[in-house]
């Protein structure tokens, strides 16, 4: 079944496009990584989906149901569908871990602060924080701050997660404590979306890898075709230079 | 040369200081508020009004920051008046120090707005937050712990300057020492004293306001 349908989307910034004729399909519980250059708009991409940019022409469709960027109602209904982690976690700076991961669903879901709580608790002992729970993002390193982005997404319990490039900016013995964590929830079978410059694990956990360049979609394709036997020329580029170290 | 200091012919005068000390505090307390008015609006129209305004604003900011605040009051108290507009030495002095606060708090919560992090906002907006939300639970929280030292210090630096009001015949704590030196002349007695005086209300008041700086806004601030 089809979780998130993309249908011939374009986006602009000013007069400048940055995606066209973007064709995607992401289906329930699978994983799709988006690779490419800096610049070929895969974070673009993900912006467009959560309405940060709006697109100028063609479709975003979750479960099946066509989103209006141009009304809010869609637009705040997408946000509590999808959720985002961002390369720069994104964490709110004056609040503690906990209030980071419970804010979002006490005030905008209004849901009861204790029972969130607990959940919340439960979300950060699984990414391995339970004990930071009154830490402040400026006391935690950069892969735990990454960590409580994540717990902070998932606690608005989303159907379908995007990760921005969610490594790019951790030291190098940080990366895996954090792709740890959605190696869990890949096996836990959330929908994923993944903007990802870490070649081995976009191999390992996708069931599909899209390339992308210059704000168009190249070639889609198993990582096995992808990274092993590309179709098209600028894939077979790409691939062979990063490949090559 | 002897010199024998008479603490105990001031001493009954204190509370007729302590009541200088509290006109002080009022003149420092609401110039500080008007200027944190001028200054939002001001730090606002620099950050976002069009350029003809942010002209102003900065021509403004400029005059009174480049200008003494003693000068910018003399202005106020004897130059007004040649346009009709004639003060009382009291009124003068607030107004000579909200506009000269206005002009620092001006450029003191600009600062403020730049610092918020755009990236914060976005997060905020992807979990559903609406603008009021979004300023309430992150861009004030944000402004308050980075603009409250500075704010902090620029009151602090108010309470202080308050003592020009004396030259003006305002009877604050520095007049009133002014006056009970030309009663007494026990100068050095009169001035240790309302030095003390000035001491123990920034001292407290600085101890307060980094309690409340820590508190409320995990604002590094020291405590004495």
């Amino acid at each position: 079944m089809r979780h998130l349908d993309i249908v011939d989307l374009r986006a602009d910034y000013g007069s400048h496009t940055v995606l066209e004729r973007i064709n995607l399909e992401v289906g329930k519980g699978e994983i799709v990584s988006l690779i490419g250059p800096s610049g070929s708009g895969k974070s673009t991409l993900l912006r467009v989906i959560l309405g940060l940019l709006p697109p100028i022409a063609g479709e975003v469709r979750i479960g099946g149901q066509t989103i209006d960027y141009r009304n809010k109602r869609d637009v705040k209904a997408i946000r509590s569908r999808v959720a985002v982690v961002f390369q720069q976690y994104n964490l709110f700076q004056n609040m503690d871990v906990l209030r980071n991961v419970t804010i979002a669903p006490v005030k905008v879901k209004g849901r009861p602060r204790a029972e969130v709580e607990e959940e919340a608790k439960l979300l950060l002992t699984r990414v391995g924080l339970g004990d930071k729970l009154k830490s402040y993002p400026d006391q935690l390193s950069g892969g735990q701050q990454q960590r409580v982005a994540i717990a902070r997404a998932l606690a608005l319990k989303p159907e379908i997660l995007l990760l921005d490039e969610v490594t790019s900016a951790l030291d190098p013995e940080l990366v895996n404590e954090v792709l740890d964590t959605i190696r869990d929830l890949a096996t836990e079978g959330m929908t994923m979306l993944i903007v990802s410059h870490e070649m081995a694990f976009v191999r390992e956990v996708s069931s599909k890898v899209v390339f992308m360049a210059a704000g168009h979609v190249v070639e889609t394709g198993p990582p096995k075709q992808i990274f092993d036997n590309p179709q098209m020329a600028r894939t077979q580029d790409f691939v062979g230079k990063i490949l090559r170290h | 040369m002897d010199i024998t200091l008479q603490f105990g012919q001031i001493t009954p005068h204190l509370p007729y200081l302590l009541g200088g000390a509290w006109l002080s505090l009022q003149i420092a307390f609401l110039a500080f508020c008007g200027g944190m008015m001028l200054g939002l609006l001001g730090a606002t129209a620099l950050s976002f009004g069009p350029r003809w305004l942010r002209a102003l604003v900065g021509a403004y900011v400029g005059f009174f920051m480049n200008t003494p605040q003693l000068v910018q009051i003399y202005f106020i108290f004897f130059a007004l008046p040649d346009a009709g507009l004639l003060m009382e030495p009291y009124e003068a002095v607030l107004l000579g120090m909200t506009l000269n606060a206005g002009a620092y708090l001006t450029e003191i919560q600009r600062a403020g707005f730049t610092s918020i992090h755009r990236t914060e906002l976005e997060a905020a907006q992807t979990i559903g937050f609406s603008l009021m939300q979004s300023v309430r639970y992150v861009i004030l929280p944000h402004i308050m712990k980075v603009l409250f030292p500075p704010l902090s210090n620029h009151y602090i630096l108010m309470t202080l300057g308050t003592s020009m009001a004396a030259i003006f015949g305002v009877e604050e704590l520095t007049g009133r020492a002014l006056n009970l030196n030309s009663q007494t002349f026990r100068s050095i007695e009169v001035f240790s004293i309302t030095a003390g005086l000035y001491i123990v209300i920034t001292f407290i008041a600085t101890t307060l306001l980094a309690l409340v700086g820590r508190g409320f806004f995990r604002a590094r601030m020291r405590i004495l």
